[in-house]
């Protein structure tokens, strides 16, 4: 009886150790988050919106977490929101463009040089008026929209620039594609590639001009000059076309030889 | 004509050519049944030729240096005249000599021609064609791209499952503990000097036990398809009533190497990507593993026999010991009958022996 009262108590003592080990926090992606995600995420309305709006942003898909953005201390719940720790809050809507451009330099400048920019503080919009302040998502052409852009103006002038900025990216898009082709077939593509990706900068600052004149001229420049990326492709092309052509001869030749080489020993 | 007569006969009366000409090529009688298989291995002959060519033109621009050799391969490809012509013949080329070989060696196989007296020119063959897996191996090594990298990784990770010698081996071959720019040098060295060497001196041993013992006989389309080899002295194998190799069986060389040329250079013009998968274009990074590596196609069954095993020794072991046996296969196989379809265990062996290697190979490459 002993004997089994002691076995049940090291037994009981075993599944406690287990449960003990197993209950006991591990980091885990879930419990690595921060303080700033573990206290909003749960709360009703507007405390918690921002945590749902950011984990499908593309800030939450790259790691940018709260405290890239507000500052602060992420590990320490007591001290999170405080000053000292760095903590910036939530910025006027006049100081938005330097919020957002501590990281996103070149479109911070390219945005307030732009109509946009110098309207800021005059019911002009700012950076979260088109991109959100939360759910930011990586942007396409299609953020340039009748929708957006007739809260504020008409669309005659965004729809020029759409389509301006349209043509662009589809000769991006497809050149980029040859060059990968090409690329795994052994051509040496750096110096195509290198220019290519100089051009998709000129066309990526071209994202916050308004100006359409501006725009249009801007765009047929960059147009030329991808043009000749794949004219240079084109060329590359027509090299394969000769290439094959001339294989085929020599692949006619050596099957004709190789029938007449037959003929011949059937007449020895 | 008077000129090229005078030197015809200044030749002669000092060569006495003529007469070497009738002994090795007019009055050197081959089997009247002698068929077109007979000719893979001047086929080969060709190929290592090419290789060798190519080796040399390529050796011209290519820089055995970690930091720039994928450069130098890519310059090779562009900028040099016809660089991607001789570059896709080298590699396809290699591709070809192992495809060719086994062929070369199924065929033998085949028609019970490695069997008395012939066991040299089976062993000198079947180490010829373990030396054309080294020299493909070690050539994969010198673009340093990605694929070569890694594949190079995998391969000598192998040697290290060697109870003993294993790390010791494996440290050798990469000249230090991962594959780095002195495992360049070495394979190197070894395709470019130490493994052609080889290959050229028993390419040799092979041609003049071929030429010393004779050409056998296929055992189809005859009454006796028993080894009439008696063994108590030296024969050379004559065929009275044959057909002479030249001009009659040099012509049927001539239209195969055409043939194989005609398929080499349709896969060298055509689709040379078979053998190129994107990560052979992508310089090595020994940081960046890539998604799947796999062996070139002719080690892919061995790579799959390292798989199913519980261990990769073990894998090895099995491994070894098939190569043994195929190695010895004609001091193991004793037997007379040389004709197939009056061996059914040899003929089921062999149809079996196939269907695994291919079925491990085609495993291999979904796996």
């Amino acid at each position: 009886m002993r004997l089994h009262a002691l076995a049940g108590r090291k037994i009981l003592f075993a599944v406690t150790l287990l449960l003990a080990v197993f209950a006991y926090p591990h980091s885990s992606p879930a419990q690595m988050e921060t303080v700033c995600l573990q206290c909003h995420e749960p709360q009703p309305g507007k405390g918690g919106a921002p945590v749902k709006k950011w984990r499908e942003s593309i800030h939450a898909e790259n790691g940018i977490s709260c405290h890239d953005c507000h500052g602060g201390d992420p590990k320490d719940s007591a001290n999170a929101m405080s000053p000292a720790r760095g903590f910036l809050g939530v910025p006027k809507e006049s100081a938005i463009p330097a919020f957002c451009g501590r990281c996103h330099v070149g479109i911070s400048e390219d945005y307030l040089k732009s109509a946009h920019g110098r309207a800021l503080g005059k019911g002009g919009p700012s950076c979260v008026t088109c991109h959100d302040a939360h759910a930011t998502k990586k942007v396409t052409l299609d953020i340039i929209n009748e929708k957006l852009c007739s809260r504020c103006h008409s669309y005659d002038r965004a729809a020029e620039i759409k389509e301006a900025m349209r043509q662009t990216e589809t000769l991006i898009t497809g050149i980029d594609r040859s060059l990968q082709e090409y690329k795994g077939q052994g051509v040496d593509t750096d110096a195509r590639e290198k220019g290519l990706f100089a051009l998709r900068n000129r066309y990526h600052r071209l994202f916050h001009e308004v100006d359409t004149a501006k725009v249009k001229h801007e765009s047929s420049q960059i147009q030329a000059e991808l043009q000749k990326i794949q004219q240079s492709l084109d060329k590359v092309n027509e090299q394969r076309h000769r290439r094959k052509i001339a294989g085929l001869f020599v692949i006619g030749a050596s099957l004709l030889a190789a029938l007449l080489v037959h003929l011949l020993r059937k007449t020895v | 004509m008077m000129i090229m007569k005078r030197i015809s006969e200044w030749f002669e009366v000092r060569l006495g050519y003529k007469e070497l000409a009738e002994k090795h090529l007019t009055g050197y009688l081959l089997p009247r049944n002698i068929n077109a298989w007979y000719s893979l291995g001047s086929v080969l002959l060709v190929i290592f030729g090419i290789q060798v060519l190519t080796g040399i033109l390529l050796l011209i621009y290519y820089v055995p240096d970690a930091d720039k050799a994928f450069r130098s391969v890519t310059a090779i490809m562009n900028d040099v005249p016809y660089g991607w012509l001789i570059r896709m013949c080298h590699a396809v080329g290699s591709n070809m000599m192992v495809a060719v070989l086994l062929l070369h060696m199924l065929s033998t196989l085949f028609m019970g021609s490695y069997k008395s007296p012939r066991e040299l020119n089976w062993l000198t063959g079947f180490i010829l064609f373990n030396l054309v897996l080294g020299i493909s191996l070690s050539g994969y090594l010198l673009p340093w791209s990605q694929l070569s990298f890694w594949a190079t990784t995998v391969a000598t990770n192998s040697a290290g499952a060697i109870p003993i010698i294993g790390d010791y081996l494996m440290q050798f071959l990469r000249g230090g503990k991962l594959v780095g720019p002195p495992t360049l040098g070495r394979f190197f060295a070894a395709h470019v000097a130490l493994l052609p060497l080889a290959i050229a001196g028993l390419i040799g041993a092979h041609l003049f036990l071929l030429e010393r013992i004779g050409v056998s006989a296929p055992p189809f389309g005859l009454k006796e398809t028993k080894n009439s080899w008696q063994g108590d002295q030296f024969r050379h194998e004559d065929h009275p009533g044959g057909i002479p190799f030249f001009p009659d069986y040099l012509l049927q060389d001539a239209t195969s190497i055409m043939i194989y040329l005609a398929v080499f250079f349709s896969v060298v013009f055509f689709s040379p990507n078979i053998f190129f998968p994107v990560t052979a274009f992508m310089p090595a990074d020994p940081f960046r593993t890539p998604a799947h590596i796999k062996p070139e196609w002719y080690f892919l069954a061995n790579y799959q026999t390292l798989k199913i095993f519980p261990s990769e020794l073990l894998g090895l072991m099995v491994q070894g010991a098939v190569m043994t046996f195929l190695a010895l296969l004609p001091f193991i196989d004793r037997g007379k009958e040389r004709h197939p379809l009056k061996r059914p265990i040899f003929l089921a062996c062999f149809v079996g022996g196939i269907i695994i290697y291919l079925g491990m190979t085609i495993w291999g490459h979904y796996s």
